[in-house]
C-alpha cells in the first residue's frame, strides 16, 4: 500500500518533469531586465529570480536536470558495478580477488572528497560530477551483485545449465540475472536520494551544471546572494529538492522493507 | 592460554592492519598523483594561468625546466611523496606561498567545526536511537523515526539555506557570516548535525533492534533482568558495529564541511580547497585530498581493529 | 513481598491450565483444550514428539513470541495470568517462574564474562550476590573450577559447559516453579543425570514445582509424579506417573512406551 502511494507520487512527479516544456508558462532561460525578482504572482507563480527568469519554469526544468542526472548516473553504477559483480561471483578467483580488493580501496576513500577534488580538477560541468561520483558508486552494487551471484551459484538449475554445456554468458545472462534483479534493483532505488544529495550538492558548489542551465542546487546556490530581498528564488527549488529526496528515499525504504518482509 | 592466544592474534592483526593502513596511504598518494596528470593542461600551463601570466611559447618553456617537468613520472612522485612525509605540500601556484601552513591553520578550523557537529550529533542520535529502539512500533518510535527520515532526507546545503533564512533573515538571531566567533560556530554545526543525525538514528536504532532480537536478551528477560541491565548489555555488544557507522560517517562530513564552510565563510580546510578550484590551485587540492583522506582511512583501520577488539568472536 | 500474592504456602495449585487454546495471530490454533496441573512441591512431565505443542504451552505461560491465549485461563499460584501483557508477566519470571529454555547455550550474553552477568541477574530481584554460594551451585552441576568459568566468556566455553552454567543460574533464584524445556537433550549421559539430581534436590529440599517439557518417555518415568502425553496440539493423556505408564488408555501412549522398550 506504502508502496502504490509512493510510486504515485513519484509518477506525478516524473510526469511534471518531463512535461516541463508543455506545463512551464515561461521560457525558463528567457532573462527580463525589466521583471528582475518580481515576487510570485499569476503570471510567474514562484516569481522570478535575479536575471528576471521564471522560478516556476526553472524549477520544472531544473528538475529535468536534477532527476535525468541522477537517474542516468544510477543507471551506469547499476550496469558497470552489477556486470562487474556477476563476473566475480560467477567465476571467482583471482578475477574476483582483484576487483573486490579494487572495490575495498575505493571503499577506503571518503567519496565527497575524491568527487569534490576529481569534479574540481576535471572542470567539466554535470558530466564531471557524474564522474567524480561513479568512480565510487558502482562497488556497492558490484558487492551485492556479487554475494547474490555466489549465493545461487550453486543451485540445481545452474549447474544444470553448466552440465548442459552452457556457456558462462548465457548463463549470467539467462539464469543468474534475473535472479539477482531484485535486490539489487532495490539498492538501486535506495541510492537515488543519496545519489541526488551528491550532484545537487557538487552543482551547488558550482562543481556540476555549467550556468545558465536550469538546476536545483545551483539555482539554490545563485539565489542565496538575495535571500533576503527574494526569497522565493531559494525557497522554491529547495522544496523541490526536499520533495523529490524524501518521495525517493520513502519509496526505497518501502520497497526495501516489503521486500524483508 | 586462550587469553595469551588472543593477544598474539591481535598482535598480528593489528600488525597487518598497519601494513594494509600504508599501501592504502601509497595508493592514494598515487591516485591523487596521477589525478594532476589527467587535468587538462601540465603544472606548468596551470601554474601561470593561475597566476594570471600571459602564456607564450618561451615563458612556458623556463617555467617548465624551472618546474623539473621533464624528468619521468616516478622520480617526481618520489620527490613529492617525500616532501609530503617531511610536511612539505609544495608551493602554491597562486601566490608562490608554500601550502603546508595554509592548509595547516585550515585543518585547525575544519577540526573544531568537524568534531563539535560530530559530539552534538552522537549526543542526539545515541540515546535517540536506543530509546527508539525499546519502543519500537510506539508513537513516539514513529516520531523518531520520521524525523530521522526527513534529516536524512535533507542535503546539507539546503538546511544551511533554510536556517540562515529563517533564524539570520526572518528571527534576526544570528549573523549571516561566520566571524570566527563561538556564536557563528551554531549555524554550520547546526546544518552539519542535522543530517548526520538523521542517519545515525536510522543506522543506530536498527542496529539496536538486531540486537534486541538476539537470543541472549530474550535468556535475560526471562530470567526477569531488569531493562537497565538489558540495556547495558546492548550497548555493550553494539559499541563495534556503531564505531563502524561513526568512522563511515566521518567521510560525509569531510564532504559535507566543503559545502558548508563555503556558505558561512568558515575559514576551514573546504573553503579552502574550494577557493584553490576556482584559482587552479592545484597543490592545494592535493593536499586537501592526501589530508582529508589519510584522516578517514586511519579513522576506519582504527574502527576496524576496535571492532575486533570489543568483540572478540571475529 | 511476591509471594503475598503468587507462590503463598497456604496455595495448592502451582500452576492450573484450564480449557487452553493459543495460537499465533490469525492461524489456527497451535494448542486446543489444554487442561492441566501442577501441584505444589511436584514435578510434572509433558511427552510429546516434536511439534506436539509442548514447547507452545511453555511460551503460552511465559507469554513469549506472540503466543496469544484465546480462550482459558493459566493460573500461577491461583491467579489467573492469561490476560497479563509479556511485560507485565515479566515480574514473574525468574523467581515465581524459572525458565530453561530448549537451548540456554546462547541465552547469556556471548561477550560478556558470566560474574558481572549473574550480578546483574541477581540485582534484579534484590538478592545479594555472594560468591561461594555461586560457586557452589557451579559445583552441583558438575562444573569444575567455577572461579574461573565466573571469569569466562560465554563464546570460550562449549555448549554443555554453558548449558550447566545457565540451569546452574536459573536455581540461583530459587523460583518456586520451574519451567524447563528439554533441559537435557544437548547433553552426555553423565552429565544430563547431573542435571536430573540437580532438578529433583531442588524439588525435594525447596519443594519446588517442576514442569518439564520431554521427548523422552522415560526421563518423564523416573522423575514424574505425574505426566500428560501431547499429540498435535492435544493432552491425549494425563495422570499418575504410574497410571500412566503401568494402565494407557491411548494407542499413542502405547507406543510410546513400546519405544522405550525397543530402544
Amino acid at each position: 500500500m506504502q508502496i502504490y502511494i509512493a510510486a504515485a507520487f513519484v509518477f506525478l512527479l516524473l510526469a511534471a518533469v518531463i512535461l516541463a516544456g508543455k506545463i512551464a508558462p515561461n521560457d525558463p532561460y528567457r532573462t527580463n531586465a525589466t521583471l528582475i525578482r518580481l515576487a510570485p504572482c499569476r503570471e510567474y507563480p514562484f516569481g522570478t529570480d535575479n536575471l528576471g527568469r521564471c522560478v516556476f519554469s526553472r524549477v520544472l526544468f531544473g528538475g529535468r536536470t536534477t532527476i535525468a542526472a541522477t537517474f542516468f548516473l544510477v543507471a551506469i553504477s547499476f550496469g558497470i558495478g552489477t556486470f562487474i559483480g556477476i563476473l566475480c561471483g560467477f567465476y571467482g578467483g583471482i578475477f574476483d580477488r582483484i576487483f573486490m580488493r579494487i572495490a575495498d580501496i575505493f571503499l577506503s576513500f571518503p567519496q565527497m572528497v575524491v568527487a569534490i577534488a576529481v569534479a574540481g580538477i576535471l572542470g567539466g560541468g554535470m558530466a564531471g560530477a557524474m564522474v567524480a561520483l561513479g568512480i565510487t558508486m558502482w562497488v556497492a552494487f558490484a558487492r551485492l551483485a556479487r554475494s547474490h551471484t555466489i549465493s545461487i551459484r550453486n543451485e540445481p538449475y545452474i549447474m544444470t545449465s553448466i552440465l548442459a554445456g552452457k556457456g558462462g554468458v548465457y548463463i549470467m545472462f539467462r539464469h543468474i540475472l534475473p535472479n539477482i534483479l531484485a535486490p539489487v534493483l532495490t539498492n538501486a532505488l535506495t541510492q537515488i536520494g543519496t545519489t541526488m544529495i551528491g550532484l545537487s550538492g557538487l552543482s551547488f558548489l558550482g562543481l556540476g551544471v555549467i550556468p545558465p542551465t536550469a538546476e536545483w542546487g545551483s539555482m539554490i546556490s545563485e539565489g542565496r546572494a538575495y535571500i533576503q530581498i527574494a526569497p522565493w528564488t531559494v525557497l522554491f527549488p529547495a522544496l523541490a529538492t526536499i520533495v523529490t529526496i524524501t518521495l525517493f528515499n520513502y519509496l526505497g525504504d518501502a520497497v526495501m522493507e516489503y521486500r524483508n518482509v | 592460554m586462550k587469553q595469551s592466544e588472543d593477544t598474539k592474534f591481535l598482535i598480528t592483526n593489528i600488525f597487518r592492519k598497519i601494513a594494509e593502513t600504508i599501501l592504502l596511504l601509497i595508493i592514494l598518494s598515487l591516485l591523487v598523483f596521477a589525478l594532476m596528470y589527467i587535468a587538462p593542461g601540465d603544472p606548468a600551463e596551470k601554474r601561470l594561468t593561475s597566476q594570471g601570466t600571459a602564456i607564450t611559447k618561451e615563458v612556458l618553456e623556463a617555467e617548465r625546466a624551472r618546474l623539473g617537468l621533464m624528468r619521468p613520472f616516478l622520480v617526481r612522485y618520489g620527490e613529492w611523496l617525500f616532501g609530503i612525509i617531511r610536511g612539505d605540500f609544495g608551493i602554491s601556484f597562486k601566490d608562490d606561498m608554500p601550502v603546508a601552513p595554509k592548509l595547516a591553520a585550515g585543518l585547525h578550523k575544519t577540526l573544531i567545526l568537524s568534531s563539535a557537529s560530530l559530539i552534538l550529533s552522537l549526543l542526539v542520535s545515541y540515546p535517540l536511537a536506543i530509546w527508539s529502539a525499546f519502543r519500537k512500533g510506539r508513537v513516539s518510535d514513529h516520531i523518531v523515526r520520521v524525523l530521522s527520515f526527513i534529516g536524512n532526507s535533507m542535503p546539507n546545503f539546503l538546511i544551511s539555506v533554510l536556517l540562515m533564512y529563517v533564524l539570520c533573515i526572518q528571527l534576526r538571531l544570528f549573523p549571516v557570516i561566520a566571524d570566527g566567533s563561538p556564536a557563528s560556530l551554531i549555524l554550520p554545526v547546526l546544518s552539519l548535525s542535522i543530517p548526520m543525525s538523521g542517519r545515525f538514528i536510522r543506522q543506530m536504532r536498527s542496529e539496536f533492534i538486531d540486537q534486541l532480537n538476539e537470543d541472549y536478551v530474550t535468556g535475560m528477560r526471562m530470567r526477569g533482568v531488569k531493562e537497565r541491565y538489558v540495556a547495558v548489555n546492548i550497548i555493550r555488544n553494539s559499541l563495534g558495529h556503531i564505531l563502524t557507522i561513526v568512522g563511515l560517517q566521518v567521510g560525509t562530513l569531510m564532504g559535507g564541511s566543503v559545502v558548508i564552510e563555503t556558505i558561512f565563510r568558515w575559514p576551514g580546510l573546504g573553503k579552502l580547497v574550494m577557493d584553490s578550484i576556482n584559482s587552479r590551485d592545484y597543490p592545494v587540492i592535493m593536499g586537501f585530498v592526501i589530508i582529508m583522506g589519510t584522516i578517514y582511512i586511519v579513522i576506519n583501520q582504527l574502527t576496524d581493529v576496535s571492532y575486533h577488539v570489543l568483540d572478540p568472536r571475529v | 513481598m511476591e509471594d503475598n500474592q503468587y507462590g503463598s504456602k497456604i496455595n495448592k495449585h502451582a500452576l492450573r491450565i484450564t480449557d487452553l487454546t493459543a495460537g499465533y495471530g490469525e492461524d489456527s490454533p497451535v494448542l486446543q483444550g489444554i487442561s492441566l496441573s501442577l501441584e505444589k512441591g511436584q514435578i510434572l512431565c509433558m511427552v510429546g514428539e516434536s511439534g506436539s505443542g509442548k514447547t507452545s504451552v511453555i511460551r503460552a505461560i511465559t507469554g513469549w513470541e506472540n503466543l496469544q491465549v484465546r480462550e482459558g485461563s493459566i493460573e500461577v499460584w491461583e491467579n489467573d495470568i492469561s490476560h497479563l501483557s509479556f511485560k507485565e508477566r515479566r515480574k514473574l519470571l525468574g523467581r515465581t517462574i524459572g525458565y530453561i529454555p530448549q537451548n540456554p547455550a546462547g541465552s547469556f550474553n556471548p561477550i560478556r564474562k558470566y560474574e558481572p552477568q549473574i550480578r546483574e541477574m541477581l540485582a534484579s530481584h534484590d538478592i545479594r550476590y555472594v560468591r561461594s554460594e555461586v560457586e557452589e551451585a557451579f559445583a552441583r552441576m558438575g562444573l569444575d573450577s567455577p572461579a574461573s568459568l565466573l571469569g569466562s566468556r560465554p563464546y570460550e566455553l562449549s555448549g554443555g559447559m554453558n548449558q550447566r552454567i545457565v540451569i546452574a543460574a536459573v536455581m540461583l533464584l530459587e523460583p518456586s516453579i520451574l519451567l524447563c524445556d528439554e533441559p537435557t537433550s544437548a547433553l552426555d549421559v553423565m552429565t544430563a543425570n547431573l542435571v536430573k539430581d540437580e532438578f529433583l534436590r531442588l524439588n525435594k529440599e525447596h519443594g519446588t514445582s517442576i514442569l518439564m517439557v520431554t521427548h523422552n518417555l522415560g526421563l518423564a518415568n523416573i522423575m514424574a509424579d505425574s505426566i500428560a502425553i501431547m499429540k498435535r496440539g492435544r493432552i491425549v493423556e494425563s495422570g499418575d506417573t504410574e497410571k500412566v505408564m503401568c494402565n494407557p488408555t491411548d494407542d499413542y501412549t502405547k507406543s510410546l512406551i513400546g519405544d522405550i522398550f525397543n530402544l
